[in-house]
């Protein structure tokens, strides 16, 4: 094939690479829509945080006698947390569950014989089901936020540039997430691998205190660890807008974003190499 | 006559835990890292606290001290449910499948045979914590010790009446195992935080709609300061929350239905 027929062929190709995987997108965008009920219950539960973070914070700051702690005020705080708990949730739970499941019950190899990536599969299914639960987690939890601590002063580039954030912060989670599931090749119980994965997030992902009341040594350590790029980074960001922290969380999540990517690819090649495939 | 049917049922209900257990173990990489993870997931847990603490000394007469006492506390009653009884959090889901034909085919009560069919492994763990925790860090006398003991039984038995309250609504309603697992969670939403900071409406959820005051709140309190009438209501709350969840399952398994589900446990 001449490289005029190429040019024609790639830009196609790229298309039809596009529809495929938006079109696993949506079923997985579909299947979560079409719970109504269950998708405004789950987005009940950051409210619930919400409202637990509002008291506690609010006797907190209240003890201390002070307006403002390192910056933040009582309101930024409360929103910080919200919208990192309301993040967070959407990504729940994790596709390493579902990996795992794949891996043991060997219904993998059936993925196998698809004309798909098995990895991009599972990162568009994944992207398609967090899509609409963050609509409803950040509606529901935007409201209870302006109920309950009031406005806050928020600007267009800090949500854009957040939610660029927040998107890189998924993909983060999916990879992380994949090695996990595919962990399954090996051990035969990913779950403890979760739970410390996620007491990572919890600790060093400002869930419960936000990385900004953390003491200056902890939290410089905090900031450069993967678990606080997820969801903590684009909430800070939208809440005080700076460019240059922009600058600086995105070059950190490029960073994780490369070793995750690597790690994941070869724990697939090693580990696809364990699938036995029976006729029948 | 009920004291030796009562005897009967703790032996059987051991040598069902001891072969629950048994069983895990025979995958030991797998019940290593569900334990171990365990214990490594609350001391992460714990560390947010520490954190917390470093930064803000003392919340409303509450400090860290308090928090170490709340965590040796939850991670006792809460796992010794999962260690006996985890099977109770599968109830919505054999009633949605019809899975509780099983249990009906044998002469011993079905929730309580439901209940012990099934131990969480990785609450061992959480056991372990909570007793190193204790042994460790929470320093308080002999009585308050033994207070502490008696409340962990009163607070897991509410425990596992609430989950047994929630599970039977799937006799109720045509499907609610998410909406049981739900409500459990939310439970143990409330379970890590500073339990003096909850006022208003919220206080009130804590009470009515999810039991976190009497399960947590109310001996927290006792231990830290004793209080007979306290006491005296944690009894009878626990007794009323123990009534209504044998009567719900009991009506409810009058109109469950058979899935006629033809199934081997081995």
């Amino acid at each position: 094939m001449n490289s005029a027929a190429n040019s024609l062929v790639r830009p196609r190709s790229l298309a039809a690479f596009w529809r495929k995987y938006t079109a696993i997108a949506q079923t997985s965008y579909a299947t979560t829509t079409a719970y109504l009920f269950n998708l405004l219950a789950s987005a009940l539960k950051p409210a619930i945080f919400i409202w637990i973070f509002v008291q506690l914070y609010g006797a907190t700051y209240k003890a201390s006698g002070l307006a403002e702690i390192n910056g933040l005020s009582l309101a930024m705080v409360v929103w910080t947390l919200g919208l990192t708990q309301a993040f967070h949730m959407a990504s729940r739970p994790l596709p390493a569950i579902l990996i795992e499941e794949e891996v043991k019950s060997g219904s993998l190899a059936y993925s196998l014989i698809r004309p798909y990536s098995y990895a991009l599969f599972h990162y568009f299914n994944f992207l398609g089901r967090a899509f609409p639960t963050l609509i409803a987690n950040g509606l529901i939890s935007v409201l209870v936020l302006l109920l309950l601590v009031g406005t806050i002063h928020l600007t267009i580039p800090g949500i854009v540039f957040g939610l660029v954030l927040l998107f890189f912060g998924y993909t983060m989670e999916f990879s992380i997430s994949l090695i996990i599931g595919l962990m399954a090749f090996w051990i035969e119980d990913t779950s403890a691998l979760r739970w410390i994965y996620s007491k990572g997030q919890l600790i060093f992902g400002g869930m419960i205190v936000p990385l900004a009341l953390f003491p200056e040594k902890i939290r410089n350590i905090a900031e450069l660890l993967p678990f606080s790029q997820f969801y903590y980074a684009p909430a800070q960001l939208m809440i005080s807008f700076d460019i240059k922290l922009f600058e600086r969380f995105a070059l950190i999540q490029f960073f994780w974003l490369t070793v995750f990517s690597i790690i994941s690819y070869l724990c697939y090649k090693k580990g696809i190499r364990h699938v036995a495939i029976n006729g029948g | 006559m009920w004291l030796s049917t009562a005897g009967k049922y703790l032996k059987l209900s051991w040598q069902m835990i001891k072969a629950n257990i048994l069983s895990a173990m025979e995958y030991r990489v797998s019940f290593l890292m569900q334990v171990i993870g365990m214990v490594v997931n609350d001391v992460g847990i714990l560390l947010v606290w520490v954190i917390f603490f470093a930064r803000f000394p003392e919340v409303n007469g509450w400090e860290l001290r308090d928090t170490i006492l709340l965590f040796s506390f939850m991670t006792i009653n809460y796992p010794l449910v999962m260690v006996v009884a985890a099977g109770s959090r599968r109830i919505a889901r054999a009633v949605l499948r019809g899975e509780l034909d099983y249990y009906l085919s044998f002469p011993k009560n079905v929730l309580w045979h439901i209940s012990v069919s099934k131990t969480d492994i990785s609450a061992i763990g959480d056991l372990i914590f909570g007793f190193l925790l204790f042994i460790f860090l929470v320093h308080i006398s002999l009585t308050q010790t033994l207070l502490f003991a008696g409340l962990v039984i009163i607070s897991a038995w509410i425990i596992y009446s609430f989950i047994v309250i929630v599970q039977s609504l799937a006799f109720y309603v045509a499907n609610f195992e998410d909406g049981a697992e739900q409500a459990f969670q939310s439970m143990l939403a409330f379970s890590f935080y500073p339990q003096n900071v909850f006022h208003g409406l919220l206080k009130l959820v804590m009470i009515a709609v999810v039991p976190a005051f009497f399960i947590i709140t109310v001996p927290i309190n006792l231990i830290r300061q004793f209080n007979f009438n306290s006491l005296l209501l944690l009894f009878g709350f626990a007794l009323l929350a123990w009534i209504l969840a044998l009567t719900l399952f009991k009506r409810g398994l009058k109109r469950y239905e058979s899935g006629n589900l033809i199934n081997l446990n081995m």
